[in-house]
């Protein structure tokens, strides 16, 4: 028993080194490409870059659960829905990590917009909400995020995401805690049909350094997809299938760390539409 | 019939659309490009003690703007002095007129040997075709209905208080007379500037820097007992020019305020130095000769009169300066009335009690000329000028600088060659000093009073380009006014082997690069014995297409600094290298332009401590066609452990105008800078930039200290062209 504790205690201390986790990439595919997602569409860019959700034609409904280490109090949720409207696409988003004794919650609304083929731009306004269980009571903020993308030629796509622009604070705490400030860009490049590379670089204020990601993605058969990603600080290899059966995407990813072991990412997205 | 066929040619081109390159890009985006390539290279290198005048070199890119060169006419030489063009492509430029006669479409470059697509769009906003017209008579009444005005007004300020504005008491003041500065912080400029097609160009200059006095202030009569006659009201720093070129024999002619550069700068070259590029020539310099000195920076400039004969191969060139400078008076004897000085101030501030006592203190006086002799390849000059001072320069004795320049007089002399012709480029100068109160020192150690460069270019093919150079700068050459290529702004005592190779491997790429190999034959400051180091660089760039280029450049530099010994006695030299990554990718839609950046740089003493820093943003602009405004954005964040593993990032600013701020520290940083055309020949500049840190509570220290987290700064300028 003591060994589990003493584990858990450590991941949780390191935590306190990684500070705040709303803005970890989101989704199967993400997870699998070693987080690359600021330059990625689809239904979880709400999360990651909300730019990436404005050319969704179809109702779509996500949930992602992930589990760190095979640990149930580092579990991270998250659900969105987005709406597609004539005016661009709407989404509403949840995200949860830690258990009952600690959480940190995120909800977001978000909007994104194409502007012709290359340019989209994404905002998502967020209520975040840290739970210190029972006795040490709970802290509160508002912020937002903003995107953009750009596919500048047949091939390669760029994007910029930046979670916290101004440096908005956490209430209610001692010595009115900072927010982290999070910025990342990066670029998909379509070698060919099938295949896909990313990578992107990420700088979070509460955290030294930087952190590079690179991924690739093949299509080895029709709709059924083979990944592979890398990330340094901290160091990740990651791996990861997805497969898409009329309107049900399902992407599985494994992230391995070299001393805290083994991850496990479900992401499932339903698209309803057209 | 040649002509009829190449004009067939051109147009059919012009049809087929691939020469529109030339018509689409002529947006200023490329040339901006190459602009902040330098300035970022320079501010690296700054850390020494080379104070870079990016204004000058701004000015000079935005006068080509205003001001285009006709590619008919000899003016195209102006484009290889701004490094735009290789020297080959120079040549080439010749050869082609010479073979089909004047450029009739801007297109026709795309003909020319060595004129890619890149070249092209950088050069596209500076040049024109037009009859060359050079030789048309000038006349009072063209010149007031042709020539072009510009009068330019800006402000600029830090928002947030600083502690050098503090209040203080005349006898805390007496007490610490450094300890504020007597005047404002705002800083103003106001500069007149006439033009008549490059030919005629007349102007002024009024400025007045942060902390300097001006028509109000607060200084009370006992300080202006304490400043004497130094005590002045107004702008602190008064310029003016007057030029003419190409008027006859006379090739140029200069009153006021002027710059000179010969040769490859070793004798004599004020103002602008490129410092190690890769594009084009390398470092292979083209003197400009006698030419205007608009900016209103306040160092390197001469103040007088020159003149340039020239007739046939033969080109002449005399010229005269006199004027005050700034310098720290140390002794005054009463007894024989002489005067020391302890060192020459270059900074251009006169903010406190010190600095304004140090203003104008003496008297510089120079003369001197350049004769050159140039046929079709090949090209030799000879240049000759001596110094006066009206105070003898007596330097705090030192090791590192006793084989500096001391005395009252200085005379150098240098000749220098330049020899181009098909796939080769030779360029060299070698001077040397008399200075008449040299130290005995010299004399008896013999040490060398020479100095030299040579180089060469070569062009195997049109994708490659290298070029090589030497240098020998004897440890005891002296020279006020010598700017040459080198590691730092001194060339004196430094030997050094240079490398740089320009590939294009496949279309839309590009590779640049350079070594540097240098070593300091005597002590440097903070260096207590002879030292060495290298400088690599490698730069990687791609298009896309034409509206997305990326680049990836990575720098290495290795020098040496004393040790951190707590005993002053017990330090000497160890190695520190920097090495910087940075990623950066352009791209436009529309009317918008974008950037990112990315930068990693690292700092490692040879004692084991190191520090690294980080840089990341995104640039948004917004610069609609057809419609009088524009506006541009950063957001950016940083965070380096210290002041060495700092960033340099250059900065959009208002016209005329640079910033590239030092960032360090954990922060970020943004700006907003707007531009609007009120009415047709009147515009409106604003920007507003602000650094915020999360890691601190106070920035700066001393006079610059401001209490809080952010620091603010505001600029406004008012361009008003005629």
């Amino acid at each position: 028993m003591k060994k589990p504790l003493l584990l858990i205690t450590l991941i949780v201390l390191s935590f306190n080194l990684f500070a705040h986790d709303f803005i970890n990439p989101i989704g199967g595919r993400a997870a699998a490409m070693g987080g690359c997602s600021v330059a990625s569409r689809g239904l979880w860019a709400m999360q990651n870059n909300p730019a990436g959700m404005a050319y969704l034609d179809k109702f779509s409904l996500g949930l992602y659960y992930e589990n760190r280490w095979f640990l149930p109090e580092t579990a991270y949720k998250s659900a969105a829905l987005a709406v597609p409207v004539k005016f661009g696409c709407l989404g509403l988003s949840f995200n949860q990590f830690g258990s009952s004794k600690y959480s940190e919650n995120k909800f977001g609304l978000a909007y994104a917009k194409d502007f012709g083929p290359y340019l989209q731009i994404g905002l998502q306004l967020d209520y975040l909400l840290i739970n210190n269980g029972e006795n040490y009571g709970k802290q509160s903020a508002v912020t937002f995020e903003l995107g953009l993308q750009s596919q500048v030629t047949e091939k390669l796509r760029l994007g910029t995401y930046i979670f916290n622009p101004v440096s908005f604070k956490l209430k209610q705490t001692l010595n009115q805690e900072k927010l982290p400030i999070v910025f990342r860009f990066g670029l998909a490049y379509q070698f060919t049909k099938d295949f896909v590379g990313q990578c992107e670089i990420e700088k979070n204020t509460e955290r030294e350094g930087v952190s590079l990601r690179g991924g690739l993605e093949y299509e080895a058969f029709k709709n059924f997809y083979l990944r592979a990603g890398l990330q340094t600080n901290p160091g990740l290899l990651t791996f990861g299938l997805g497969y898409e059966i009329r309107f049900v995407r399902i992407d599985v990813a494994a992230q391995l760390h070299q001393v805290l072991g083994a991850s496990i990412q479900i992401g499932m997205i339903f698209s309803i539409g057209k | 019939m040649k002509r009829l066929i190449l004009t067939i040619v051109v147009l059919s081109c012009c049809l087929f659309a691939k020469a529109q390159i030339v018509i689409d890009t002529i947006s200023t985006e490329a040339l901006n490009e190459v602009l902040i390539e330098q300035v970022e290279r320079l501010a690296d290198d700054s850390d020494e003690d080379a104070n870079y005048n990016y204004e000058e070199l701004l000015e000079q890119y935005i006068f080509f703007i205003d001001n285009p060169i006709n590619l008919n006419s000899d003016d195209i030489i102006e484009l290889l002095e701004l490094r735009l063009i290789s020297v080959f492509q120079c040549e080439a430029l010749k050869k082609y007129r010479r073979y089909y006669g004047d450029f009739l479409f801007l297109e026709e470059l795309e003909m020319v040997e060595g004129f890619d697509e890149q070249t092209l769009s950088i050069i596209a906003p500076i040049v024109y075709v037009g009859k060359d017209n050079s030789k048309d008579k000038i006349t009072l009444s063209k010149m007031a209905r042709y020539g072009k005005h510009q009068v330019l007004g800006r402000y600029e300020q830090i928002l947030e208080h600083q502690q050098g504005y503090d209040p203080i008491s005349d006898s805390a003041l007496l007490a610490k007379p450094n300890s504020r500065y007597l005047g404002s912080p705002q800083r103003y400029q106001l500069k007149y500037t006439y033009n008549y097609r490059n030919k005629i160009r007349a102007g002024f200059v009024l400025e007045k820097d942060p902390g300097e006095m001006f028509f109000t202030d607060n200084v009370s009569d006992t300080i202006k007992a304490l400043l004497g006659d130094k005590y002045r009201r107004g702008f602190d720093h008064i310029g003016f020019h007057l030029y003419a070129k190409d008027l006859g024999i006379v090739k140029a002619a200069a009153l006021g305020d002027y710059q000179l550069s010969f040769g490859q700068g070793l004798t004599m070259w004020t103002g602008m130095n490129y410092g190690k590029v890769v594009t084009g020539s390398s470092v292979m310099k083209q003197g400009r000769g006698v030419a205007p000195k608009t900016s209103a920076s306040e160092y390197s400039y001469m103040r007088g009169a020159a003149v340039t004969l020239g007739g046939g191969p033969f080109r002449g060139t005399v010229f005269y300066s006199n004027r005050m400078v700034d310098a720290n008076i140390t002794v005054t004897d009463t007894l024989d009335e002489a005067e020391y000085i302890s060192s020459l101030q270059e900074t251009g501030y006169h903010r406190t009690i010190g600095e304004i006592l140090d203003s104008r203190a003496i008297r510089q006086q120079v003369v001197g000329g350049h004769l050159s002799f140039a046929v079709s390849h090949f090209e030799v000059g000879y240049t000759l000028h001596h110094t006066w001072l009206s105070a003898a320069l007596l330097l705090n004795p030192s090791n590192y600088n006793q084989y500096y320049f001391q005395g009252r007089q200085l005379t150098n002399q240098g000749i220098d060659f330049k020899y181009v012709k098909g796939k080769f480029a030779f360029f060299g100068e070698g001077a040397m000093c008399f200075n008449t109160d040299s130290t005995a020192l010299i004399q008896a150690e013999g040490l060398s009073r020479f100095a030299g460069l040579i180089g060469m270019s070569v062009k195997p093919a049109g994708y490659l380009n290298f070029t090589l150079a030497y240098r020998d700068y004897g440890k005891a050459y002296q020279n006020l006014f010598s700017n040459a290529f080198g590691e730092g702004s001194r060339n004196q005592g430094q030997r050094g082997m240079y490398l740089g190779v320009e590939v294009a491997p496949a279309p839309y790429w590009n590779i640049q690069a350079y070594a540097d190999l240098f070593k300091f034959t005597w002590l440097t400051s903070q260096v207590y014995a002879p030292s060495w180091g290298h400088d690599y660089y490698l730069r990687l760039s791609h298009s896309f297409n034409r509206r997305t280029t990326a680049y990836l450049q990575i720098r290495s530099k290795t020098k040496m600094k004393n040790s951190t010994d707590g005993f002053v006695f017990s330090r000497y030299p160890i190695f520190y290298t920097k090495n910087s990554v940075r990623f950066n990718i352009n791209y436009s839609v529309r009317d918008f332009h974008f950037c990112n950046k990315a930068e990693y740089a690292h700092y490692r003493n040879e004692d084991g401590s190191n520090s690294h820093g980080f840089f990341i943003c995104q640039d948004v602009a917004y610069k609609p066609e057809n419609k009088p405004f524009s506006l541009s954005f950063r957001y950016a964040l940083f965070d380096t452990d210290d002041y060495d593993s700092r960033v340099y990032a250059y900065e959009n600013d208002v016209l005329y105008s640079f910033s590239v701020p030092a960032l360090y520290g954990k922060g970020m940083r943004m700006y907003l800078l707007g531009k609007w055309q009120i009415i047709n020949n009147l515009t409106l500049y604003a920007r507003i930039g602000s650094t915020i840190y999360r890691d601190r509570d106070e920035i700066g220290s001393g006079l610059t200290l401001i209490e809080g987290n952010h620091k603010t700064d505001l600029k406004v300028e008012l361009v008003w062209k005629l």
